[in-house]
């Protein structure tokens, strides 16, 4: 059985699972993936805490990734260039909204897809080896707004997170006739309404976080971080600074070999997220 | 350019106005189309048809030159029979219906005839709409009473069950929405060298069933699995509405409901051969 026929058999199926792939996960972890950035509007430690939440996944992240994230991705694009191979958009001799945004759904996939390809070789350590990699799980804010500060790389950014957050909320209206949810008309009418709302919501979300990361003083950030890591390497029961973000920067305010001297107690303002507390003593360690 | 005018206007006397048309011609399969201009001479209430006729009554191309008639398609000639479908200025529509000062309200330069452009050219502006009614076959869009027993009257519809019917059983197979459709595209299977017509059928059969089946086709299955007897095939035209070409092809774009010449609601049959493709499929999976 060759691949072509097999495909061609179960296109029904291939077809549904690349419409259920767009919601869930890819669609999902947009949606998560925003709201996280959006957090940087909160400041350095509001960013970095929720990247801890995530990278606290450990040896499990990276399956997690491939598994939820990168494998349905593909899956996704691959069928959605088949699809867009097939059409033929006709906008020019039918400029109806339903067209424009049927063209409009294929150029904002491809798009988003090639500004992913280029945001995960930039930012994820899979990119290293090409030269990016530069995203600093220890470092979020500081790292990531070192990256989006020339003007040319946020507008680009923008573009990209404008095109993925059309191409979902679209989808997320399509999708809905696809599997036959709303079908009368007025029904499709409301469900546009709340598709445009969410892509509202995600835009403003995506651009935000642009712009919060431009607004970020990188060295304040920084610091915040490497106070940060020096606490969770302390709740770990390690020497702070040990093995913080190799890439020249202060790595931490306390490096000294008497690290391991200084007594236990957390920094007064353990994370900015914390209301600073009187400064309670940590019981044991 | 708008519509030329002959001379001046002599005491409020009408002056002869000539409508300025352009066709897209071709003199028979598979041969290179060729654009031809005809001046038509201007009257009162013309359709698209009428314009066909008075190019055909003048038998010469703009430039004096004597032409062989524009070949065309019609029949009912009030928007019924679904046969004079083709592409005016550009825009996929019945001929019949197209008044010409209406046509000329839009575009003032004159009116662009083409042949549609999704089926195969058989001459001018005739084409070969074969696949638009293999498509009904694949969904098997009739009602199976066909035997030669007597059955008793058929089950009663309700009035409400009626009004739902009755627009999608208006369709006249123009092929408008599959014209307009983006994901419809052309199949065209020219004979091959020694290729017997048995073949030649068989081989454009094969590719037909793997195209998209198009709008039309899905609101008949939509259509004959609401009708009471119709119903008892209907796990056929599920079948058929989820093989290779079937509903998962529709795209969205709802051109098809934004062209119907009979405004039938094309993307609520769509959506609801969606619904019920998504029982269908859970039906596939968990109870076999």
């Amino acid at each position: 059985m060759t691949l072509p026929s097999f495909v061609s058999r179960h296109q029904f199926i291939i077809y549904r699972l690349f419409s259920l792939s767009g919601l869930i996960p890819v669609g999902a972890f947009l949606v998560v993936h925003l709201l996280t950035n959006a957090s940087v509007l909160g400041g350095a430690a509001s960013f970095q805490s929720r990247v801890d939440m995530i990278h606290s996944l450990g040896p499990l992240l990276v399956p997690v990734e491939f598994a939820l994230i990168f494998l349905p991705m593909l899956f996704h694009a691959a069928v959605g260039f088949a699809i867009i191979a097939g059409g033929l958009p006709n906008v020019g001799s039918y400029p109806y909204m339903g067209n424009v945004r049927y063209t409009l759904q294929r150029a904002t996939g491809m798009i988003a897809f090639a500004f992913i390809l280029w945001h995960i070789i930039q930012l994820h350590w899979m990119g290293t080896p090409l030269g990016g990699g530069r995203f600093d799980p220890h470092h979020a804010t500081s790292s990531a707004a070192t990256v989006v500060a020339p003007l040319g790389i946020s507008l680009l950014y923008a573009i990209g997170v404008l095109s993925a957050v059309f191409h979902l909320s679209n989808g997320l209206w399509t999708i809905g006739i696809t599997w036959g949810l709303w079908t009368s008309p007025a029904a499709m009418q409301r469900a546009n309404v709340v598709s445009i709302a969410v892509g509202v919501v995600l835009a403003a979300a995506g651009l935000g976080a642009i712009g919060g990361l431009r607004a970020t003083d990188v060295a304040a950030a920084r610091q915040i971080e490497t106070r940060m890591d020096d606490f969770k390497r302390m709740m770990e029961g390690q020497a702070p600074g040990a093995a913080a973000g190799g890439d020249g920067a202060p790595a931490s305010t306390v490096t000294s070999p008497a690290a391991d001297a200084i007594d236990l107690r957390p920094p007064s303002e353990p994370s900015p997220l914390v209301v600073p507390a009187p400064s309670p003593s940590l019981p044991g360690n | 350019m708008i519509m030329k005018t002959n001379d001046h206007d002599h005491g409020g006397q009408t002056a002869a106005r000539t409508i300025p048309v352009r066709v897209l011609r071709q003199d028979a399969p598979g041969q290179e189309s060729y654009w031809e201009r005809h001046d038509v001479p201007w009257e009162p209430n013309m359709n698209v048809i009428s314009v066909l006729q008075k190019v055909a009554a003048i038998a010469r191309s703009q430039d004096g030159r004597p032409v062989a008639p524009v070949a065309w398609d019609c029949n009912c000639l009030e928007e019924v029979c679904g046969s004079c479908t083709m592409l005016i200025n550009g825009r996929t529509r019945m001929a019949c219906s197209a008044l010409v000062d209406r046509v000329l309200e839009e575009h003032p330069d004159g009116i662009e005839l083409r042949p549609m452009s999704k089926f195969p050219v058989v001459r001018d502006l005739v084409v070969d709409r074969r696949r638009l009614f293999h498509s009904l076959e694949r969904v098997k869009a009739w009602v199976p009473v066909d035997d030669s027993f007597d059955h008793g009257p058929g089950p009663r519809i309700s009035p409400e069950e009626q009004e739902e019917a009755y627009p999608l059983s208006e369709c006249m197979s123009c092929g408008c929405c599959l014209e307009a459709c983006p994901q419809f595209t052309r199949i065209e299977t020219p004979r091959r060298e020694g290729e017997t017509d048995e073949q030649l059928a068989a081989r454009r059969t094969a590719a037909y069933d793997q195209g998209f089946i198009g709008a039309h086709a899905i609101s008949q299955a939509v259509l004959f699995n609401k009708h009471p007897t119709g119903r008892m095939m209907a796990d056929e035209r599920m079948t058929a509405l989820t093989a290779p070409g079937g509903i998962q092809m529709c795209g969205n774009a709802q051109n098809c409901v934004a062209v119907c010449p009979k405004h039938i609601p094309l993307t609520r049959s769509i959506a609801r051969a969606g619904r019920s493709a998504t029982l269908w499929a859970l039906k596939k999976l968990f109870d076999r």
